[in-house]
């Protein structure tokens, strides 16, 4: 009985894919692993690998055909000349597929070299099902970002492990590569009204270290739960809009980035934003912080002005659409830069953003 | 365990400074350190958790003031007055 190859689903919304190309001969010998069509979207190209050694019995459709998800896609057979069943193409049977998985889900099962039927789900085959599954096992798509899927070097060296910190790291590096649709723009403005902001509030309330950076994220805090789209995730059914925000602020101690999350900061006062970020920051300095206090964050804020640095452009946290980079001053001129999930969020919602956040307004 | 001198202050302040490239040799133990424009906030943040460890004392965060903590001078009498258990 030849095994069935089923047409995968490229994008959540698209529910046909076009056939792009045939990468192999019908009745060419293949192994597990081995590409055999390119499917493809308006938005995006996906390979599809052989599940099994075998012969290419053939393929449904040719070059810009259209495929309906879950449908047979081709066969695969034990020997060149096994007959392909005659009925009609049917989709996916529901042993297999329940119903179809994401694509992020498929390539997850690959990296863990998992069958769709190793892995407990309800409906439809999902990314969170696999890492679930994964993460039980001891082993997570992290541990893939930061070695699995990258290849040994040809040139001798050798492996110094990833600390906890630099695996936080690439997990959030691989969600902002393989999860957001991240843009950057960034804005001109005047930093002095800020500064003057702050320099007054730093001298009202007696305080040693300059609350410019706080203030400035208590202020995006504050357009966070004005505006919930940018407090929000692109999700399967839409955007996930947070009840509360979760503010995240950047705070390099020694060589160890970390990224702290103030817990309902829309909802402080300004004294208390400052207060509150600065224990979190020196919990963060004393390498300290507890599993909560980075945690959960809905929108973040960085900066890089101490290190004179003009402009970056910051990896987005995971599970959030924007995050701020504000950057060193240079004659008179600072620029606020965002990187957002273009899914979510536009360059002109953006822009609006920064524009807005550009000037202090007293919100006591 | 033993308080810091005004002269250790100095010493990391000095130390701090330099990090960022510049001479905080000359400050003056009466001199404000923010004001000094020689340590960013990191930087004094830095000087404060030192100060904290070398002290053996955790300074809450509403003693973050400048009264308190300001120039050299106020950080030895404040360590003075954890001493006293009166800071």
């Amino acid at each position: 009985m030849p095994t069935a190859i089923y047409t995968p689903r490229v994008n959540n919304n698209d529910d046909t894919v076009r056939l792009a190309a045939v990468l192999v001969a019908i009745g060419s010998h293949i192994r597990a692993g081995d590409p055999i069509v390119d499917v493809e979207t308006d938005k995006a190209t996906f390979t599809v690998e052989s599940s099994t050694e075998g012969y290419l019995l053939g393929v449904t459709g040719k070059p810009g055909d259209t495929l309906q998800v879950g449908s047979v896609l081709g066969w695969i057979g034990a020997t060149a000349d096994e007959p392909i069943a005659a009925e009609p193409i049917a989709p996916a049977p529901a042993e297999e597929s329940g119903a179809e998985p994401t694509l992020k889900a498929i390539l997850l099962l690959k990296a863990h070299g998992l069958r769709i039927s190793d892995v407990p789900h309800t409906g439809r085959l999902t990314a969170s099902d696999v890492e679930r599954y994964a993460a039980g096992r001891g082993r997570s798509s992290a541990d893939l970002a930061a070695g699995e899927k990258w290849a040994a070097p040809a040139t001798p060296g050798h492996i110094e492990p990833f600390t906890a910190e630099q695996k936080g790291m690439a997990r959030t590096v691989a969600w902002h590569r393989d999860e957001a649709v991240a843009g950057y723009i960034e804005l001109a403005y005047d930093p002095q009204p800020w500064d003057a902001y702050a320099a007054e509030f730093q001298k009202t309330h007696g305080l040693l270290l300059s609350p410019l950076l706080p203030l400035v994220a208590c202020r995006l805090a504050k357009l966070a739960a004005e505006t919930p789209r940018i407090n929000a995730t692109a999700v399967a059914g839409g955007a996930y809009l947070y009840r509360q925000v979760n503010l995240g602020f950047t705070v390099q101690a020694g060589s160890s980035l970390y990224l702290v999350s103030l817990r309902d900061a829309a909802a402080m006062s300004e004294a208390a934003f400052v207060r509150e970020l600065g224990d979190l920051q020196r919990a963060a300095m004393k390498h300290s912080l507890k599993a909560e206090q980075a945690a959960g964050v809905t929108v973040a804020f960085t900066s890089m002005a101490r290190w004179k640095v003009v402009r970056h452009i910051p990896i987005l946290a995971p599970q959030t659409s924007l995050m701020v980079a504000h950057s060193a001053t240079v004659d008179g001129v600072a620029y606020l830069g965002a990187s957002y999930d273009h899914r979510l969020l536009t360059g002109f919602d953006v822009a609006q953003v920064l524009q807005t956040l550009s000037t202090p307004v007293s919100i006591n | 365990m033993a308080q810091t001198s005004r002269q250790q202050i100095h010493a990391k302040v000095v130390e701090l400074a330099r990090q960022l490239g510049r001479d905080a040799s000359r400050l003056s133990f009466d001199e404000e350190i923010p004001a000094a424009g020689l340590l960013d906030s990191a930087a004094i943040m830095e000087l404060i958790l030192w100060f904290e460890d070398e002290n053996g004392i955790a300074i809450p965060q509403e003693h973050l003031t400048l009264a308190n903590l300001g120039t050299i001078d106020a950080m030895s009498a404040y360590v003075e007055r954890a001493g006293r258990g009166s800071s």
